[in-house]
Protein backbone atom coordinates (compact mmCIF):
# COMPACT_ATOMS: atom_id res chain seq x y z
CA UNK A 1 0.00 0.00 0.00
CA UNK A 2 1.50 3.34 -0.91
CA UNK A 3 0.01 7.12 0.91
CA UNK A 4 -0.98 8.99 -1.60
CA UNK A 5 -0.44 12.91 -1.70
CA UNK A 6 2.76 12.66 -0.02
CA UNK A 7 4.47 16.06 0.12
CA UNK A 8 7.22 16.42 -2.79
CA UNK A 9 10.08 18.86 -2.02
CA UNK A 10 9.99 22.35 -3.80
CA UNK A 11 11.90 25.20 -4.07
CA UNK A 12 9.98 28.32 -2.91
CA UNK A 13 11.17 31.65 -2.53
CA UNK A 14 9.61 33.44 0.93
CA UNK A 15 9.69 37.25 1.36
CA UNK A 16 10.81 38.58 5.11
CA UNK A 17 7.54 37.79 6.27
CA UNK A 18 7.67 34.31 5.26
CA UNK A 19 4.89 34.13 2.60
CA UNK A 20 5.83 32.53 -0.67
CA UNK A 21 6.89 35.20 -3.56
CA UNK A 22 7.78 32.14 -6.26
CA UNK A 23 7.44 28.38 -6.64
CA UNK A 24 9.59 26.43 -8.59
CA UNK A 25 10.56 30.07 -10.40
CA UNK A 26 7.23 31.11 -11.03
CA UNK A 27 5.98 34.30 -8.88
CA UNK A 28 3.07 33.89 -6.72
CA UNK A 29 0.04 35.92 -8.05
CA UNK A 30 -2.13 35.62 -5.10
CA UNK A 31 -2.13 34.04 -1.52
CA UNK A 32 -5.33 32.65 -1.28
CA UNK A 33 -5.22 31.08 2.38
CA UNK A 34 -2.88 30.10 5.09
CA UNK A 35 -3.29 27.92 8.26
CA UNK A 36 -0.94 26.12 10.45
CA UNK A 37 -1.13 22.27 10.90
CA UNK A 38 0.52 21.46 14.48
CA UNK A 39 -0.09 17.40 15.45
CA UNK A 40 1.83 14.63 17.49
CA UNK A 41 2.91 17.28 19.54
CA UNK A 42 3.17 15.04 22.32
CA UNK A 43 5.72 12.75 20.62
CA UNK A 44 9.48 12.58 19.88
CA UNK A 45 8.55 13.40 16.33
CA UNK A 46 5.72 16.59 16.37
CA UNK A 47 4.77 17.90 13.22
CA UNK A 48 4.52 21.82 12.26
CA UNK A 49 3.80 22.98 8.88
CA UNK A 50 2.62 26.19 7.65
CA UNK A 51 0.61 26.05 4.91
CA UNK A 52 -0.17 28.77 1.65
CA UNK A 53 -2.66 28.09 -0.75
CA UNK A 54 -1.39 30.13 -3.83
CA UNK A 55 -2.20 31.25 -7.27
CA UNK A 56 0.68 31.35 -9.82
CA UNK A 57 1.27 34.06 -12.17
CA UNK A 58 0.37 30.95 -14.95
CA UNK A 59 -3.34 30.69 -13.45
CA UNK A 60 -2.09 27.44 -11.37
CA UNK A 61 -3.74 26.67 -7.86
CA UNK A 62 -0.88 24.73 -5.91
CA UNK A 63 -0.65 24.33 -2.16
CA UNK A 64 2.91 24.31 -0.48
CA UNK A 65 4.18 24.53 3.21
CA UNK A 66 6.85 25.16 5.22
CA UNK A 67 8.08 22.62 7.23
CA UNK A 68 8.62 24.61 11.08
CA UNK A 69 10.51 21.85 12.38
CA UNK A 70 12.81 21.04 9.33
CA UNK A 71 12.87 24.49 7.32
CA UNK A 72 12.08 22.83 4.37
CA UNK A 73 9.46 23.38 1.65
CA UNK A 74 7.24 21.49 -0.04
CA UNK A 75 4.61 21.18 -2.57
CA UNK A 76 1.62 18.92 -1.56
CA UNK A 77 -1.63 18.11 -3.00
CA UNK A 78 -4.01 19.12 -0.23
CA UNK B 1 26.63 -39.74 -16.09
CA UNK B 2 26.43 -39.19 -19.94
CA UNK B 3 26.93 -35.70 -21.15
CA UNK B 4 24.59 -33.49 -23.13
CA UNK B 5 25.38 -32.75 -26.68
CA UNK B 6 23.08 -30.40 -28.39
CA UNK B 7 22.79 -30.48 -32.05
CA UNK B 8 22.39 -27.50 -33.75
CA UNK B 9 20.83 -27.54 -37.49
CA UNK B 10 21.29 -24.48 -39.45
CA UNK B 11 20.19 -23.34 -42.92
CA UNK B 12 21.57 -19.72 -43.45
CA UNK B 13 19.67 -17.48 -45.31
CA UNK B 14 16.65 -19.96 -45.28
CA UNK B 15 14.03 -17.30 -45.50
CA UNK B 16 15.63 -15.49 -48.29
CA UNK B 17 15.86 -19.08 -50.10
CA UNK B 18 12.57 -19.97 -49.41
CA UNK B 19 11.20 -16.92 -50.82
CA UNK B 20 13.17 -17.09 -54.09
CA UNK B 21 11.63 -20.76 -54.66
CA UNK B 22 13.59 -21.65 -58.41
CA UNK B 23 15.36 -18.32 -58.69
CA UNK B 24 18.08 -19.44 -56.89
CA UNK B 25 20.33 -18.05 -59.01
CA UNK B 26 19.59 -14.46 -58.03
CA UNK B 27 21.74 -15.24 -54.69
CA UNK B 28 24.63 -14.77 -56.87
CA UNK B 29 23.23 -11.27 -56.91
CA UNK B 30 23.03 -8.43 -54.66
CA UNK B 31 19.49 -9.12 -53.31
CA UNK B 32 17.50 -8.89 -50.38
CA UNK B 33 14.16 -10.06 -48.94
CA UNK B 34 11.95 -6.66 -49.10
CA UNK B 35 10.18 -5.13 -46.32
CA UNK B 36 6.72 -7.06 -44.95
CA UNK B 37 4.04 -5.51 -46.04
CA UNK B 38 2.54 -3.07 -43.23
CA UNK B 39 5.37 -3.75 -40.80
CA UNK B 40 8.46 -1.48 -40.63
CA UNK B 41 10.35 -0.54 -43.42
CA UNK B 42 13.65 -2.63 -43.11
CA UNK B 43 15.00 -5.39 -45.42
CA UNK B 44 15.41 -9.31 -44.26
CA UNK B 45 18.01 -11.76 -45.20
CA UNK B 46 20.30 -10.78 -47.91
CA UNK B 47 22.34 -12.53 -50.20
CA UNK B 48 26.17 -12.64 -49.71
CA UNK B 49 26.83 -9.98 -52.33
CA UNK B 50 25.09 -7.91 -50.84
CA UNK B 51 26.52 -8.08 -47.74
CA UNK B 52 29.70 -7.07 -49.82
CA UNK B 53 28.06 -3.90 -50.14
CA UNK B 54 27.33 -3.44 -46.60
CA UNK B 55 23.66 -4.50 -46.79
CA UNK B 56 22.75 -6.26 -43.45
CA UNK B 57 19.50 -7.63 -42.64
CA UNK B 58 17.39 -5.34 -40.62
CA UNK B 59 18.84 -2.17 -42.24
CA UNK B 60 16.54 0.59 -43.36
CA UNK B 61 15.28 0.42 -46.68
CA UNK B 62 16.72 3.41 -48.04
CA UNK B 63 19.89 2.67 -46.46
CA UNK B 64 20.49 -0.33 -48.09
CA UNK B 65 19.44 1.50 -51.72
CA UNK B 66 21.94 3.76 -51.26
CA UNK B 67 24.51 1.39 -49.94
CA UNK B 68 24.10 -0.66 -53.01
CA UNK B 69 21.42 0.89 -55.63
CA UNK B 70 21.56 -2.45 -57.44
CA UNK B 71 20.00 -4.56 -54.72
CA UNK B 72 17.18 -6.93 -55.74
CA UNK B 73 14.62 -6.79 -53.36
CA UNK B 74 12.50 -10.20 -53.22
CA UNK B 75 8.85 -10.15 -52.07
CA UNK B 76 8.54 -11.89 -48.31
CA UNK B 77 6.77 -15.08 -48.91
CA UNK B 78 5.81 -16.12 -44.86
CA UNK B 79 3.58 -19.08 -45.78
CA UNK B 80 6.34 -20.99 -48.02
CA UNK B 81 8.94 -20.30 -45.37
CA UNK B 82 7.08 -21.77 -42.22
CA UNK B 83 5.55 -24.55 -44.69
CA UNK B 84 8.93 -25.66 -45.76
CA UNK B 85 10.87 -25.22 -42.57
CA UNK B 86 7.78 -27.13 -40.44
CA UNK B 87 9.04 -29.76 -43.19
CA UNK B 88 11.96 -29.71 -41.99
CA UNK B 89 11.59 -30.10 -38.35
CA UNK B 90 9.08 -33.28 -39.17
CA UNK B 91 12.02 -34.64 -41.23
CA UNK B 92 14.01 -34.22 -37.53
CA UNK B 93 11.32 -35.26 -35.42
CA UNK B 94 11.00 -38.10 -37.89
CA UNK B 95 14.49 -39.74 -36.51
CA UNK B 96 13.31 -39.66 -33.22
CA UNK B 97 14.62 -36.02 -32.10
CA UNK B 98 13.11 -33.48 -29.99
CA UNK B 99 13.06 -30.28 -32.25
CA UNK B 100 13.52 -26.44 -30.47
CA UNK B 101 13.48 -23.92 -33.18
CA UNK B 102 12.53 -20.26 -32.60
CA UNK B 103 12.94 -19.31 -36.22
CA UNK B 104 13.04 -20.48 -39.89
CA UNK B 105 16.77 -21.39 -40.46
CA UNK B 106 17.84 -22.84 -36.86
CA UNK B 107 16.93 -25.96 -35.06
CA UNK B 108 18.38 -27.85 -32.35
CA UNK B 109 17.71 -30.91 -30.57
CA UNK B 110 19.61 -32.94 -27.75
CA UNK B 111 21.42 -36.34 -28.97
CA UNK B 112 21.17 -37.99 -25.92
CA UNK B 113 18.12 -39.96 -26.25
CA UNK B 114 18.57 -41.00 -30.11
CA UNK B 115 22.46 -42.34 -29.74
CA UNK B 116 20.41 -45.66 -28.84
CA UNK B 117 18.61 -45.44 -32.04
CA UNK B 118 21.43 -44.43 -34.45
CA UNK B 119 24.54 -46.54 -33.78
CA UNK B 120 25.28 -45.74 -29.97
CA UNK B 121 27.22 -42.54 -30.22
CA UNK B 122 27.08 -39.01 -31.52
CA UNK B 123 28.26 -39.81 -35.18
CA UNK B 124 25.40 -42.05 -35.88
CA UNK B 125 22.81 -39.39 -34.56
CA UNK B 126 24.68 -36.76 -36.89
CA UNK B 127 24.76 -39.25 -39.79
CA UNK B 128 21.09 -39.80 -39.65
CA UNK B 129 20.29 -36.30 -38.98
CA UNK B 130 22.14 -35.39 -42.19
CA UNK B 131 20.59 -38.25 -44.30
CA UNK B 132 17.04 -36.97 -43.13
CA UNK B 133 17.74 -33.83 -44.21
CA UNK B 134 19.90 -33.86 -47.28
CA UNK B 135 22.26 -31.58 -48.77
CA UNK B 136 22.64 -28.11 -47.53
CA UNK B 137 22.01 -28.51 -43.85
CA UNK B 138 24.59 -27.03 -41.79
CA UNK B 139 24.94 -29.52 -38.64
CA UNK B 140 27.33 -28.46 -35.18
CA UNK B 141 27.13 -30.62 -32.01
CA UNK B 142 28.20 -28.68 -28.25
CA UNK B 143 27.49 -28.96 -25.13
CA UNK B 144 24.92 -26.23 -25.43
CA UNK B 145 22.82 -24.21 -27.68
CA UNK B 146 24.67 -21.26 -28.07
CA UNK B 147 28.21 -23.29 -28.63
CA UNK B 148 26.35 -25.38 -30.93
CA UNK B 149 25.21 -22.75 -33.07
CA UNK B 150 28.83 -21.09 -33.36
CA UNK B 151 30.04 -24.92 -34.46
CA UNK B 152 27.18 -25.25 -37.30
CA UNK B 153 28.30 -22.06 -38.32
CA UNK B 154 31.84 -23.24 -38.87
CA UNK B 155 30.26 -26.62 -40.77
CA UNK B 156 31.01 -26.07 -44.66
CA UNK B 157 27.75 -28.20 -46.02
CA UNK B 158 29.65 -28.97 -49.21
CA UNK B 159 31.96 -31.19 -47.81
CA UNK B 160 29.21 -32.83 -45.36
CA UNK B 161 31.31 -32.37 -42.00
CA UNK B 162 30.03 -31.76 -39.02
CA UNK B 163 31.89 -29.68 -36.07
CA UNK B 164 31.86 -31.44 -33.06
CA UNK B 165 32.97 -29.66 -29.79
CA UNK B 166 33.47 -31.80 -26.80
CA UNK B 167 31.87 -31.10 -23.28
CA UNK B 168 35.06 -29.31 -21.72
CA UNK B 169 36.31 -27.44 -24.96
CA UNK B 170 33.57 -25.46 -25.28
CA UNK B 171 34.50 -22.20 -23.44
CA UNK B 172 38.24 -22.72 -25.04
CA UNK B 173 36.30 -22.79 -28.73
CA UNK B 174 34.22 -20.09 -27.96
CA UNK B 175 36.93 -17.72 -26.86
CA UNK B 176 38.41 -16.58 -30.28
CA UNK B 177 35.06 -15.60 -31.94
CA UNK B 178 33.69 -12.22 -32.42
CA UNK B 179 31.19 -10.71 -29.52
CA UNK B 180 28.66 -9.91 -32.72
CA UNK B 181 28.15 -13.94 -32.32
CA UNK B 182 25.70 -13.39 -29.28
CA UNK B 183 23.07 -11.66 -32.02
CA UNK B 184 22.18 -14.99 -32.58
CA UNK B 185 19.94 -14.52 -29.49
CA UNK B 186 17.19 -12.07 -30.21
CA UNK B 187 17.76 -10.62 -26.44
CA UNK B 188 21.52 -9.72 -26.80
CA UNK B 189 20.86 -7.62 -29.95
CA UNK B 190 22.33 -4.42 -28.67
CA UNK B 191 25.20 -5.59 -26.79
CA UNK B 192 28.02 -6.78 -28.97
CA UNK B 193 28.11 -3.09 -30.09
CA UNK B 194 28.55 -2.26 -26.68
CA UNK B 195 31.30 -4.76 -26.26
CA UNK B 196 32.62 -3.51 -29.22
CA UNK B 197 32.41 0.62 -28.23
CA UNK B 198 34.21 -0.79 -24.84
CA UNK B 199 36.99 -2.72 -26.70
CA UNK B 200 35.58 -5.82 -26.01
CA UNK B 201 35.62 -7.85 -29.45
CA UNK B 202 36.02 -11.87 -28.52
CA UNK B 203 34.20 -14.06 -26.29
CA UNK B 204 36.94 -14.80 -24.52
CA UNK B 205 37.35 -11.87 -23.06
CA UNK B 206 33.35 -11.18 -22.21
CA UNK B 207 34.31 -15.00 -20.39
CA UNK B 208 37.00 -13.17 -18.63
CA UNK B 209 34.86 -10.20 -17.10
CA UNK B 210 33.92 -10.56 -13.57
CA UNK B 211 30.39 -11.38 -12.73
CA UNK B 212 29.80 -8.74 -10.29
CA UNK B 213 30.63 -6.12 -12.74
CA UNK B 214 28.73 -7.29 -15.65
CA UNK B 215 25.41 -7.68 -13.40
CA UNK B 216 25.96 -3.87 -12.68
CA UNK B 217 26.81 -2.56 -15.88
CA UNK B 218 24.84 -4.95 -18.01
CA UNK B 219 21.90 -6.24 -15.91
CA UNK B 220 20.47 -9.82 -17.17
CA UNK B 221 21.19 -9.29 -20.92
CA UNK B 222 25.16 -9.14 -19.30
CA UNK B 223 24.40 -12.22 -17.36
CA UNK B 224 23.02 -13.94 -20.35
CA UNK B 225 26.17 -13.22 -22.07
CA UNK B 226 28.65 -14.26 -19.84
CA UNK B 227 26.96 -17.82 -19.53
CA UNK B 228 26.96 -18.07 -22.90
CA UNK B 229 30.67 -17.13 -23.73
CA UNK B 230 31.65 -19.47 -20.86
CA UNK B 231 29.57 -22.27 -22.31
CA UNK B 232 26.87 -22.36 -20.92
CA UNK B 233 23.44 -21.73 -21.84
CA UNK B 234 19.72 -22.54 -20.73
CA UNK B 235 17.56 -25.83 -21.35
CA UNK B 236 16.32 -26.68 -24.63
CA UNK B 237 12.38 -26.21 -24.70
CA UNK B 238 11.17 -28.17 -27.60
CA UNK B 239 8.34 -27.62 -29.38
CA UNK B 240 5.18 -29.29 -28.90
CA UNK B 241 3.84 -31.32 -31.89
CA UNK B 242 2.10 -29.75 -34.02
CA UNK B 243 -2.01 -29.86 -34.65
CA UNK B 244 -2.34 -28.87 -38.11
CA UNK B 245 -5.54 -27.50 -38.53
CA UNK B 246 -5.60 -25.46 -41.36
CA UNK B 247 -8.57 -23.72 -44.35
CA UNK B 248 -7.67 -22.24 -47.57
CA UNK B 249 -10.13 -20.49 -50.11
CA UNK B 250 -9.41 -19.45 -53.23
CA UNK B 251 -11.01 -16.58 -54.59
CA UNK B 252 -12.37 -16.61 -58.05
CA UNK B 253 -11.11 -12.92 -58.52
CA UNK B 254 -8.67 -10.35 -56.66
CA UNK B 255 -11.79 -9.69 -53.53
CA UNK B 256 -11.43 -7.19 -51.25
CA UNK B 257 -13.79 -5.68 -48.57
CA UNK B 258 -17.09 -7.06 -48.12
CA UNK B 259 -16.05 -10.08 -50.19
CA UNK B 260 -12.81 -10.92 -47.90
CA UNK B 261 -15.30 -10.52 -45.10
CA UNK B 262 -17.38 -13.31 -46.56
CA UNK B 263 -14.67 -15.65 -47.17
CA UNK B 264 -13.00 -14.90 -43.58
CA UNK B 265 -16.60 -15.70 -42.01
CA UNK B 266 -16.60 -19.36 -44.41
CA UNK B 267 -13.21 -19.98 -43.44
CA UNK B 268 -13.95 -19.39 -39.66
CA UNK B 269 -16.63 -21.66 -39.79
CA UNK B 270 -15.13 -24.32 -41.49
CA UNK B 271 -12.51 -24.16 -39.03
CA UNK B 272 -14.88 -24.69 -36.45
CA UNK B 273 -16.44 -27.39 -38.01
CA UNK B 274 -12.90 -29.36 -37.89
CA UNK B 275 -13.61 -32.79 -36.17
CA UNK B 276 -9.60 -32.29 -34.88
CA UNK B 277 -10.75 -29.49 -32.78
CA UNK B 278 -12.77 -31.65 -30.76
CA UNK B 279 -14.87 -29.29 -29.03
CA UNK B 280 -11.87 -26.79 -27.86
CA UNK B 281 -12.06 -22.99 -27.80
CA UNK B 282 -9.66 -21.25 -29.75
CA UNK B 283 -6.59 -19.23 -28.54
CA UNK B 284 -4.35 -18.45 -30.86
CA UNK B 285 -5.09 -17.84 -35.25
CA UNK B 286 -3.16 -16.82 -38.03
CA UNK B 287 -4.46 -15.48 -41.39
CA UNK B 288 -2.37 -15.37 -44.46
CA UNK B 289 -3.53 -14.71 -47.89
CA UNK B 290 -1.42 -15.33 -51.13
CA UNK B 291 -1.41 -12.81 -53.42
CA UNK B 292 -2.16 -12.03 -57.13
CA UNK B 293 0.69 -10.36 -57.84
CA UNK B 294 3.39 -13.25 -56.23
CA UNK B 295 4.44 -13.38 -52.40
CA UNK B 296 2.17 -14.07 -49.27
CA UNK B 297 0.97 -12.12 -46.18
CA UNK B 298 0.57 -13.91 -42.43
CA UNK B 299 -1.05 -11.99 -39.29
CA UNK B 300 -1.10 -13.98 -36.09
CA UNK B 301 -3.53 -13.01 -33.45
CA UNK B 302 -4.09 -14.06 -30.10
CA UNK B 303 -7.50 -14.22 -28.58
CA UNK B 304 -7.99 -12.33 -25.38
CA UNK B 305 -10.21 -14.99 -23.98
CA UNK B 306 -10.13 -18.39 -25.64
CA UNK B 307 -13.57 -18.57 -27.63
CA UNK B 308 -15.69 -20.78 -29.82
CA UNK B 309 -17.58 -18.14 -31.12
CA UNK B 310 -17.63 -17.49 -34.72
CA UNK B 311 -18.54 -13.83 -34.37
CA UNK B 312 -16.60 -13.27 -31.71
CA UNK B 313 -13.65 -14.56 -33.69
CA UNK B 314 -14.87 -12.43 -36.82
CA UNK B 315 -15.16 -9.61 -34.84
CA UNK B 316 -11.13 -10.20 -33.67
CA UNK B 317 -9.78 -11.15 -37.52
CA UNK B 318 -11.82 -8.89 -39.34
CA UNK B 319 -9.96 -5.82 -38.96
CA UNK B 320 -6.75 -7.54 -40.20
CA UNK B 321 -8.23 -7.63 -43.39
CA UNK B 322 -7.49 -4.03 -44.25
CA UNK B 323 -3.79 -4.55 -43.50
CA UNK B 324 -4.04 -6.31 -46.67
CA UNK B 325 -1.73 -4.60 -49.69
CA UNK B 326 -2.28 -5.97 -52.21
CA UNK B 327 -4.98 -8.08 -54.27
CA UNK B 328 -5.09 -11.33 -52.79
CA UNK B 329 -5.91 -14.80 -54.96
CA UNK B 330 -6.63 -16.81 -51.57
CA UNK B 331 -7.09 -16.94 -47.88
CA UNK B 332 -6.23 -19.22 -45.43
CA UNK B 333 -7.11 -19.29 -41.63
CA UNK B 334 -5.07 -21.44 -39.17
CA UNK B 335 -5.30 -22.78 -35.52
CA UNK B 336 -2.09 -21.89 -33.91
CA UNK B 337 -3.27 -22.37 -30.61
CA UNK B 338 -6.02 -24.40 -28.90
CA UNK B 339 -7.71 -23.11 -25.74
CA UNK B 340 -9.55 -25.12 -23.24
CA UNK B 341 -12.83 -26.82 -24.34
CA UNK B 342 -15.74 -24.47 -24.76
CA UNK B 343 -16.69 -23.98 -21.43
CA UNK B 344 -18.20 -20.59 -20.64
CA UNK B 345 -22.20 -21.27 -20.97
CA UNK B 346 -24.66 -18.51 -21.92
CA UNK B 347 -25.73 -17.24 -18.54
CA UNK B 348 -29.97 -18.26 -17.71
CA UNK B 349 -30.50 -14.38 -15.66
CA UNK B 350 -29.74 -11.73 -16.86
CA UNK B 351 -26.96 -10.77 -13.71
CA UNK B 352 -25.40 -7.46 -15.68
CA UNK B 353 -23.54 -6.68 -12.46
CA UNK B 354 -21.96 -9.95 -12.03
CA UNK B 355 -21.22 -9.91 -15.92
CA UNK B 356 -19.52 -6.62 -15.40
CA UNK B 357 -17.61 -7.61 -12.59
CA UNK B 358 -15.95 -11.02 -14.29
CA UNK B 359 -15.14 -8.49 -17.21
CA UNK B 360 -13.62 -6.58 -15.03
CA UNK B 361 -11.68 -8.90 -12.76
CA UNK B 362 -10.12 -10.28 -16.27
CA UNK B 363 -9.20 -7.27 -17.64
CA UNK B 364 -7.94 -6.40 -13.79
CA UNK B 365 -5.67 -10.39 -14.55
CA UNK B 366 -4.29 -9.02 -17.68
CA UNK B 367 -3.29 -5.82 -17.22
CA UNK B 368 -1.03 -7.09 -13.89
CA UNK B 369 -0.07 -10.15 -16.65
CA UNK B 370 1.33 -7.10 -18.70
CA UNK B 371 2.73 -4.42 -16.68
CA UNK B 372 3.36 -5.71 -12.90
CA UNK B 373 1.32 -6.39 -10.11
CA UNK B 374 0.89 -2.66 -9.42
CA UNK B 375 -1.02 -1.99 -12.72
CA UNK B 376 -4.28 -2.02 -10.86
CA UNK B 377 -4.48 -0.08 -7.88
CA UNK B 378 -7.51 1.39 -6.08
CA UNK B 379 -7.90 4.38 -3.92
CA UNK B 380 -8.84 3.43 -0.07
CA UNK B 381 -9.88 6.37 2.39
CA UNK B 382 -7.70 5.48 5.40
CA UNK B 383 -8.17 8.65 7.31
CA UNK B 384 -10.78 11.31 4.98
CA UNK B 385 -11.28 14.33 7.47
CA UNK B 386 -7.16 14.00 8.42
CA UNK B 387 -5.76 17.73 8.33
CA UNK B 388 -2.75 16.10 7.15
CA UNK B 389 -2.94 15.42 3.40
CA UNK B 390 -1.21 11.95 3.12
CA UNK B 391 -2.78 10.53 5.84
CA UNK B 392 -6.20 10.51 3.92
CA UNK B 393 -6.24 7.73 1.47
CA UNK B 394 -3.53 5.25 0.16
CA UNK B 395 -3.64 3.19 -3.20
CA UNK B 396 -4.54 -0.81 -2.28
CA UNK B 397 -4.41 -3.27 -4.75
CA UNK B 398 -7.62 -3.61 -7.06
CA UNK B 399 -9.69 -7.38 -6.35
CA UNK B 400 -9.78 -9.02 -8.89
Amino acid sequence: MRALGTPKPAAVEADERGVPAAVDALAVDSVREEWIVEDRWWTGSPLRRRYFELVLVDGRNVVVFRDLVGGSWFLQRA
Amino acid sequence: MRSVMVVCVLYPRFELLAALGDRRALLSEPAALAPEAGREQMIGEVSAPAEAFGVVPGMRLGEAMSRCPALRLVPPDPEGVRSLWNAVLDRLEAIGAQVESDRAGAAFFESAGLRGLHGGDLAGVLAAARRALGPGARLGAAPCRFAAHAAALQARPRRRQSVVVEERAARDFLAPLPVSLLRTRPELQALPEVFERLGIRTLGEVAALPSRAVAERFGHPGLLALDLARGRDTALEPRRPPEPVAERLELPEAASGQQLERALELLVARVLARRERRGRSLRALAVSARFVAGGTWRAAVTLRQASADPERIRLVLGPRLAELPAPAESLGLEVEAFGPPAHDQGRLLDEAAEVRRGRLGEAVRQARQAAGAEAALKVLDVDPGSRIPERRAVLAPFPD
